[in-house]
């Protein structure tokens, strides 16, 4: 399971290659990824046929979707589907199958050392299009590419382990692609390929990783209420319009109808009034900030920090970074990482019967 | 366009608009157990509805709030939907909140028992990516724009420049702003017996305000159909939809801060829009590919032949979607379309009955037209 590919080119066309031998050779039924359609914007989807490969935009720096959202729509396949995603999309992904979200076996996952994408605005006008460049030669360089999303700017997870295929894109500077193949699946699916023994050295994104946790501690500083306790969570929380984008982007917040949504939270007028003359003062609609504390304790253990919730905040609060120190905190306390495995059992159902007996004291 | 009334009471003036309602508000306690109108978030940098019982609390009101985080309808909706109304309470709020609120009514959404409806001459809010990106700065031009009677002002929102239903309402009490005067108009029997009881009497005449009122509407007017007419190229044909809705994201967003789409689970969000893995491969190959998440031209359609009879133009779909599709002047425009064809006006009045609510046995006979392949339809050679 350590063996690794080297093939020299251009790295979208080599990919596209891969991806047109296993279609022809028919191992797969599609290839789910990043295309550039014809008006210029960035979407995530499925092609079928390998005269549309064109479209495919394998490493693509921005995140329209989480695709660990779309891979876990998919019931079981009779064919699989190879999938080019971010390694946090990956990660989720993981979490979702631990779930019973989704199933491993029905995609050939390729993953890559991303350094991070641009928030969702820049699909718009396609502002990421002239940024590419720049955004190589970070990549290249091993630094934080300017303006990518606060949540890559501080990700320290970018080497999935258990994806079928890990391409090195960060730090790589000469013109060989080099893939890993980390499973059984990806050494028959990519038979024929010249391969040699190696695996990736993970000390090579040192570099980058070092610069994100600087990064990481200034935006997690930022949104610490450690000190200001709920009085600091309404600040930052305030100004939420209740739209709960934060829950239909994430791709951990699976369920079809949100608690909050539900009629557990449609209160009879009576109690509302009794709150109102209770309090002398009701914020309507209700529950503002208890949405997402309730969110914070269903989903922050399996938070793999991809940004979507912040990038889709009509009122710009910094939900990622909130979601991802509280997740990262409380997931430590477990020696859980979420998205590393999908042995690694979510904290909450595991049944221990001695747990943290300093709680009882 | 006078309903009840063809003369307003003055209020006592303070020293700006949004101190003398503030002030008539103030002296509900008696008439109103409690008041929602809008306040600043402890952050001071957003607003909230509250509903304030405590009047010491009103102190910290902004009856006219620079922008419209959650269209109020939705708020009365959550208050009101379910159980027996104890409190009696003022809500005040502006005139497409009304609307709203109107259209809410009708889908038996609200009930507006016990409640009294408030509305003032609307100068529109400021986009909410504009306030939020600075707060200070957003508070400093809307309070130019209310202190210099900014009528036409180009910063607010895209459907607040092309309104022209921002004054009087069908709500109970309106009140008209009359060269700095803020003269209160009771609109209803409800509004009639607040006015009474406050001891307001109506003698103030209406008819500089309403000369005023006629030319900020025309000017309105015009706008809107040019921007109709822009919008009308962007959406109309298959190919305009897809590049209007290309950078769509599925969020979603546009339909939860809809105050008209109040289904708990929207069809596009349930189980029965995510099909099956072998329904998925056979749509992808059926074109070569299949962009993800689904049905994203499919979910704007299905909203506006869901909601677009009622759209009241609000502008919050807007607001809140993160990939700046122009949502609000898209369903704005559609929703004039539907409405026309019904001869209805989302949220004009609460006894027109909604259309699809309505069954005639002679309706939209160019469609039966169609439908029977002739020239005319029977009986309609008049």
């Amino acid at each position: 399971m350590n063996k690794m590919i080297s093939i020299s080119g251009e790295r979208n066309t080599i990919i596209r290659d891969i991806i047109e031998k296993l279609l022809k050779e028919d191992k797969i039924s599609a290839v789910l990824s990043l295309r550039k359609l014809k008006n210029g914007t960035i979407d995530y989807g499925l092609t079928t046929k390998v005269e549309y490969l064109g479209i495919v935009e394998p490493f693509y720096p921005l995140m329209p979707v989480n695709a660990g959202q779309q891979l876990s729509s998919f019931t079981p396949l009779s064919k699989p589907i190879a999938a080019i995603v971010k390694p946090c999309e990956f990660r989720a992904f993981v979490e979702m199958v631990k779930r019973e979200q989704g199933l491993m076996k029905n995609f050939l996952i390729f993953t890559y050392s991303c350094s991070g994408v641009y928030p969702i605005k820049a699909n718009i006008d396609q502002s990421a299009e002239s940024k590419l460049e720049e955004y190589q030669t970070a990549a290249a360089n091993l630094t934080i590419p300017e303006g990518v999303r606060d949540a890559c700017r501080s990700c320290e997870h970018i080497h999935p382990m258990e994806a079928d295929i890990f391409v090195s894109i960060a730090g790589e500077k000469d013109n060989n692609l080099k893939l890993y193949l980390q499973t059984e699946q990806a050494e028959t699916m990519l038979k024929g390929y010249e391969m040699t023994e190696g695996s990736f050295d993970d000390e090579k994104l040192n570099k980058l990783l070092d610069e994100r946790k600087i990064a990481k501690e200034e935006i997690f500083a930022a949104v610490d209420t450690s000190e200001s306790g709920l009085d600091g969570l309404i600040d930052i929380f305030g100004k939420c319009v209740g739209c709960h984008g934060c829950n239909s982007v994430c791709p951990i917040c699976y369920c079809v109808l949100c608690d909050f949504d539900s009629f557990n939270y449609d209160y009879n007028r009576p109690i509302l009034e009794k709150e109102l003359e209770q309090k002398g003062a009701l914020r309507l609609p209700p529950d503002t900030l208890f949405f997402h504390l309730g969110r914070l304790s269903h989903m922050s253990f399996s938070c793999v920090g991809c940004g979507m919730c912040s990038d889709v905040c009509p009122a710009n609060i910094p939900v990622a970074a909130v979601f991802k120190r509280t997740g990262e905190n409380t997931a430590a306390m477990f020696d859980f990482v979420a998205g590393r495995s999908v042995k690694e059992e979510i904290p909450v159902m595991i049944y221990k019967e001695e747990e943290f007996p300093e709680l009882g004291e | 366009m006078e309903k009840f009334s063809k003369k307003g009471a003055e209020l006592k003036a303070e020293n700006s608009i949004q101190a003398t309602i503030r002030q008539f508000f103030i002296q509900t306690e008696g008439i109103f157990d409690a008041v929602m109108m809008p306040m600043r978030v402890p952050a001071q940098d957003s607003y909230a509805w509250i509903m304030v019982k405590n009047r010491d609390l009103l102190a910290d009101s902004v009856p006219i709030a620079p922008i419209m985080p959650v269209n109020a309808a939705k708020a009365i909706k959550r208050f009101t939907r379910k159980g027996e109304a104890k409190l009696k309470v003022a809500v005040l709020i502006k005139p497409c909140e009304v609307r709203a609120a109107v259209e809410l009514t009708k889908l038996n959404q609200i009930n507006l028992d016990k409640v009294t409806i408030f509305s003032y001459d609307c100068p529109g809010a400021l986009p909410m990516q504009d306030y939020i990106d600075d707060p200070a700065a957003g508070e400093t031009k809307f309070q130019s724009i209310l202190a210099d009677n900014i009528w036409n002002s180009k910063e607010v929102k895209p459907t607040c420049q092309i309104c022209d239903k921002f004054y009087l309402p069908a709500g109970d009490v309106h009140f008209a702003f009359d060269e700095g005067r803020v003269i209160a108009i009771a609109n209803s029997d409800k509004g009639n017996d607040v006015l009474s009881q406050m001891n307001l009497k109506a003698e103030y005449s209406l008819d500089n305000w309403e000369s005023s009122i006629n030319e900020i509407k025309a000017k309105r007017l015009l706008a809107k159909e040019q921007t109709y007419s822009v919008v009308k190229g962007k959406v109309e044909g298959f190919d305009n939809l897809l590049d209007t809705f290309a950078a769509c994201i599925g969020c979603h967003n546009c339909q939860s801060a809809c105050p008209i789409c109040y289904c708990r689970q929207c069809y596009f969000d349930s189980a029965t829009a995510k099909p099956n893995s072998d329904v998925m491969m056979l749509r992808a190959e059926k074109r070569g590919g299949l962009t993800l998440p689904l049905d994203r031209i499919m979910f704007h359609v299905g909203r506006m032949a869901h909601m677009s009879l009622s759209c009241v133009s609000c502008g919050l779909c807007s607001d809140a979607c993160p990939v700046n599709i122009p949502v609000a002047k898209i369903f704005s425009y559609v929703g004039s379309q539907t409405q026309q064809a019904f001869e209805y006006v989302a949220g004009d009045s609460l006894g027109d009955a909604l259309p699809m609510k309505e069954y005639k046995t002679e309706e939209l006979s160019e469609l039966t037209a169609l439908l029977n392949n002739t020239e005319s339809p029977e009986g309609s050679d008049e």
